[in-house]
């Protein structure tokens, strides 16, 4: 059985990065209909390989599944799962699947080099996920990362030039510095290699000294911190998000925004712990910033898509709240977020394109009462605000339960600010689901408000599979904890907190 | 017992999911599921009372994170049995209702879907063993109420109300979390037999500041002073939602939890303090308020809000008085606004209690029982409200015989409100039901269909004997099924109500009092005889008095406060914040500016290299004398 689930996860990796590599060399005999179909199935490989491997993941939480492949004599990466990566794997798969089956539904100019860009960023996705080596994750989220920024040259909406370019030039950095970081891990600690194990083994015999651990981190954390958009540098993600083509900015701010997160729980936590413990404060204090700070620009948005995207930088916030309580449950409070924001955020950006062609307008106070002619859209869009908003059934809500709870031990103060963010949340998203959806339409729309539809089933799909990834979480959060809890418990960072 | 709570707990889940997946366009399935689940419900929590006396409690661990452990507990106690009972009884009569007053209307399938929900998610409010869990169905209960309340959603009170009714609770639940992650915190446990037994085993570990954190909770779930805004403007929902959600139910959720933390004496004598008095003043000025109201649904509104505020001075005066009065004002109120449902319905969707009129004649059935609810609601002496209410302003008498000024203000507020009741009350009914029709709506009225009069009839019933059982410790069939007496369903599964009866030495003040009472009761009607009872189509205080009624009319700015704070405070933070601090400062200066300063740089440097050999020249001179002058230098 072992066996099998190796393959599977191979195939779950290499399933894009081969349908990307088809579709490149058979460019002159592949149709976009078949570029579609082609990279339709690979993403529904990936994400079948992902709750696969996500049920199959054995109760302690290890590195489980691991493979090493050789191609041609070739070492190829080595892959594993364990219980941090194993539901932030699935979800890649769940969201790219969504993502993909969005953009197959829409009319798309070049479609081919669009799917090929997608599928390449579904692999590089999935690798990053997937790897046990410090340099490899890196390497497969450069991966995933460049394919947005073509996109968003070639299919982007308004103002997509200055979005990419600006995102191009924070990514780069943020990906550079955290670059650095990973190097000065590597040399610090004295490794044969980037091997997360390898890492932890050399680090666990000979500790780095205190002053490097800060740096370390402080490197790791600015790196990092920007591809999550941590306060300041989360300047390029609203108008990037806003403007990126949908299944890229679903992908991007669905999953490749955790990669940094998912970077710190996994390599730098447990393995700089005293670092971690020297910058709690500045984290929580930048977090902090993001949750009201960013929560109140979020309220003034009056573009539909802004909001959105400004939501998502504020619930970053909850996330890095969750690293600096330095506890188990804080950090699983983390996943559960990534795992609950990666969904929910992916089907705000959806249904908000699908509002916005159907209306022909950005500004949310020119919409008004499309309930009454798209109620399907509505309940979507009225699950997607709530699970942002954190309502119970949904991941959200466990996500930012642990991370608040985790939170009061660490401070009372900052928990008490962290948690005004329940209240600021409720009103930008209940504020759009009104003006969208309730009331009489508004006078710029009124004329064309006969014609509007509601949502397709093709459309409907990729929203019912988000949906559902929510509420199974929601509703069985212990097929993420489970695994969480016996991982996490082994790091000595969280080992003093409870 | 453990398949029959957790059957209760799901079947509306399941109803409310069939219908929103798959009945959503249905008109008569929707609410033949849903009327179906509700009376599963019933069943099951009758069956659980018959068959289990007594305690039950179960616990099932959700997830666990290191220390952290999330249960889904059931707790079958004598508060949870009493509190479903009201909960499933009326919440199944209501769903009956509901078949009749939403015949012609749209979306019935979500109507009823969001119906299910709110059952399930009431249901699991009472059950919850712990305040973890009880919050998440806080929430849930929350969201129900907000879906509905937005049932109308192309009207724009439905719009504004919703968003305002779970933003209100939000602020609420902001210090209810806070309140439980610090329980959590201290004690390593939310659940409530183990900190029965902490507090229990030392009565001082019991924290003021705890306290007044979860009592935030339920300042905004039972619509108590500051968080009350939120209450009348939710009558914008369908009244059956009014009358389950926002009167009988929901509401008293808030009450429901402070009982079950008083009744280990979690909360500290300062926390009630505060509670008596905001729930005391909020009784008083909600009773005012009522005055000022020509909508029906608002004036019953006001009337819940003085009503929840009797409750919470219950809670501090002896918590069994508020679970009591929980009892029977679930009744009452209930029949009350199914009566303004079935009146709203016949006069087509009129509100305005000065265009109604003479419908006693047209609508007999539903007149007789707004009639015994009010009697019941006014504390006339054999009807339920009388004992309850009567209970509450006696244990606010005999402690304001401490002498404490809080004590003596909170018991003239008890007394003011109570007897403020029957000219508020009865404003409405000579209003709605005597003297002639004085608009077309009203002229046209007829009584509703059976769906709407049998429910009526029942609960009127109700409002009128329900705490007879308990009052004079009557017994239903040996006891078995004593739990059909709503009051009497504490005493039957473990006993709760030991209601304080007044010491005998201030037997005789209490007498006084409570006679006071009375008079004040049938002097409240005449008083509103005297001013409403001539059926003259406008409000007398509003032609004579303006400035008065304008006072009660504004119930007390607080809505204009709120709105200022909202539209001017809050959304200019939002707005400068956005401008300055994130678009001018942090985009523009920060990164944009950063560019332009790599641009400059850059412009200059390529200046540097330009390829002329007359510059060139200049630069080889420059740096051959700049080489010299180090080298001479050092």
């Amino acid at each position: 059985m072992e066996d099998f689930y190796k393959t599977v996860l191979n195939l779950g990796v290499y399933a894009p990065l081969g349908c990307a590599l088809a579709i490149a060399c058979l460019w002159p005999f592949v149709s976009a209909r078949a570029a579609k179909a082609l990279s339709l199935a690979a993403s529904a490989v990936l994400a079948a390989a992902g709750i696969a491997l996500w049920c199959a993941m054995p109760a302690d939480g290890s590195f489980a599944f691991s493979s090493d492949l050789t191609l041609a004599g070739v070492a190829l990466p080595q892959f594993a799962l364990n219980g941090v990566s194993a539901p932030i794997f699935a979800l890649a798969g769940i969201v790219g699947f969504a993502a993909v089956w969005q953009a197959a539904c829409s009319e798309i100019r070049n479609a081919k080099l669009y799917f090929m860009l997608l599928s390449v960023m579904l692999g590089g996705l999935a690798g990053a996920f997937a790897s046990v080596n410090l340099l490899w994750m890196y390497a497969f989220h450069e991966f995933a990362l460049v394919p947005t920024f073509i996109a968003m040259n070639i299919w982007g909406g308004a103002g997509r030039r200055m979005a990419a370019m600006q995102m191009a030039v924070y990514l780069t950095l943020g990906a550079l510095v955290s670059l650095a970081g990973i190097i000065a891990l590597y040399a610090q600690s004295n490794a044969g290699g980037f091997g997360l194990q390898d890492i932890a083994l050399a680090a666990a015999a000979n500790p780095l000294s205190a002053g490097w651990q800060s740096a370390v981190l402080s490197m790791l954390l600015f790196g990092l911190g920007t591809l999550v958009s941590l306060f300041p540098l989360y300047s390029w993600a609203p108008r990037a998000y806003a403007s990126a083509p949908t299944a890229f900015a679903m992908l991007h701010a669905g999953v490749l925004k955790k990669f940094g997160l998912y970077v710190l729980i996994q390599a730098a936590y447990p393995l700089l712990a005293a670092g971690a413990r020297e910058w709690a404060w500045a984290i929580a204090v930048l977090a902090l910033f993001n949750v009201v700070f960013i929560g109140f620009v979020t309220m003034a948005q009056r573009d539909l898509k802004m909001m959105v995207a400004y939501s998502s930088v504020a619930h970053m916030g909850i996330c890095f709240l969750g690293l600096a309580s330095m506890s188990v449950l804080g950090a699983g409070g983390t996943v559960l977020m990534m795992f609950g924001h990666g969904a929910s955020v992916a089907l705000m950006l959806m249904l908000s394109t699908i509002i916005v062609n159907r209306t022909g307008e950005w500004e949310m106070s020119k919409m008004g009462g499309l309930y009454r002619r798209a109620p399907v859209l509505g309940a979507f869009f009225v699950a997607g605000s709530f699970a942002s908003v954190g309502l119970p059934g949904f991941a959200n809500f466990w996500g930012e339960l642990c991370v608040l709870t985790s939170l009061w031990n660490f401070s009372p103060a900052v928990c008490a600010a962290a948690a005004t963010g329940i209240i600021i949340s409720a009103v930008y998203a209940l504020r759009a689901v009104a003006n969208v959806f309730m009331g009489e339409p508004s006078a710029e729309i009124a004329g064309r408000f006969g014609s509007i539809a509601d949502m397709t089933l093709r459309e409907k799909i990729p929203a019912a599979i988000l949906v559902a990834a929510l509420l199974a979480v929601g509703f069985f959060p212990k097929t993420v904890t489970t695994g969480l809890d016996s991982c996490l418990s082994n790091v000595a960072a969280y080992a003093q907190t409870k | 017992m453990e398949a029959k709570l957790t059957f209760l707990l799901l079947a509306p889940l399941f109803s409310a999911a069939a219908i929103v997946l798959f009945f959503r366009s249905g008109r008569r399935l929707p609410a033949f599921i849903s009327v179906a689940s509700a009376g599963l419900c019933l069943a099951a929590a009758v069956s659980a009372m018959v068959s289990g006396a007594g305690l039950y409690k179960s616990s099932f661990e959700l997830f666990k994170l290191d220390g952290f452990s999330f249960n889904t507990g059931l707790l079958f106690d004598a508060a949870a049995a009493n509190m479903l009972f009201v909960v499933c009884f009326v919440g199944f009569l209501i769903h009956v209702f509901s078949v009749g007053y939403t015949d012609g209307e749209e979306s019935r399938g979500r109507f009823f879907a969001g119906m299910s929900f709110f059952m399930f998610s009431m249901t699991g409010l009472v059950l919850s063993s712990n305040l973890f869990m009880m919050f998440a169905f806080w929430e849930l209960v929350g969201f129900s109420s907000y879906a509905l309340i937005a049932q109308y959603s192309s009207t724009e009170a439905a719009k504004a109300a919703s968003k305002k009714a779970f933003i209100v609770n939000r602020v609420g639940d902001f210090g209810f979390l806070l309140g439980i992650i610090f329980c959590w915190s201290a004690f390593g446990t939310t659940d409530f037999s183990e900190l029965a037994k902490i507090v229990e085993a030392d009565p001082a570990k019991a924290s003021t500041g705890m306290g007044m954190l979860l009592l935030c909770g339920f300042l905004g779930k039972s619509a108590q002073f500051p968080l009350q805004v939120w209450l009348p403007d939710a009558m914008a929902g369908p009244t059956p939602v009014s009358a389950l959600i926002h009167a009988a139910t929901m509401v008293a959720a808030g009450v429901f939890m402070m009982v079950r933390l008083c009744s280990f004496g979690f909360l500290t004598p300062a926390v009630l303090d505060a509670v008596l008095i905001l729930c005391s003043l909020m009784a008083f000025c909600a009773g005012l308020w009522a005055l000022g109201q020509t909508d029906i649904k608002k004036i019953l509104a006001y009337s819940t809000l003085a009503h929840l505020g009797l409750m919470g001075a219950g809670v501090a005066l002896g918590y069994d008085l508020a679970m009591y009065h929980l009892t029977t004002h679930a009744f009452f109120k209930a029949t009350l606004f199914l009566a303004a449902g079935s009146i709203i319905h016949a006069c087509a969707h009129e509100q305005d209690i000065y265009k109604m009129g003479g419908l006693f004649r047209r609508m007999p059935a539903t007149s007789v029982a707004a009639l015994v609810a009010a009697f019941s609601i006014i504390a006339v002496p054999y009807f339920s409200g009388y004992y309850s209410k009567e209970a509450i302003v006696l244990a606010s008498y005999a402690r304001s015989a401490s002498g404490a000024l809080l004590d003596k203000v909170s018991f003239w507020l008890v007394f003011a409100a109570a007897a403020l009741t029957p000219i508020y009350m009865f404003r409405l009914f000579f209003n709605v039901f005597c003297g002639t029709p004085r608009s077309e709506s009203a002229e046209k009225a007829r009584e509703s269909s059976l769906w709407m009069t049998l429910p009526l009839a029942v609960l009127a019933a109700y409002s009128a004997v329900g705490a007879w059982s308990y009052a004079y410790d009557l017994e239903w069939l040996g006891g078995k099924w004593d739990f059909l007496m709503p009051a009497a369903a504490t005493k039957f599964v473990g006993g709760l109500l030991k209601l304080h009866s007044p010491s005998p030495d201030s037997a005789e003040a209490a007498r006084f009092v409570a006679g006071a009472a009375l008079v004040c009761t049938f002097a409240g009607v005449g008083i509103a005889y005297v001013l409403y009872g001539r059926n003259r189509g406008y409000d007398p205080v509003r032609k004579r008095l303006p400035l008065v009624y304008g006072i009660l009319e504004k119930h007390g700015w607080f809505d204009c406060v709120y709105g200022w704070y909202v539209a001017k405070v809050q959304q200019r933070v939002a707005v400068f914040l956005a401008t300055f601090a994130d678009l001018l400062f942090i985009e523009m200066l920060c990164v944009r500016g950063s560019g332009v300063v790599c641009a400059v740089v850059g412009h200059g440097v390529k200046k540097l290299h330009a390829c002329s050999c007359n510059s060139q020249v200049k630069w080889l001179v420059f740096g051959a004398i700049l080489l010299f002058a180090l080298v001479f230098a050092s």
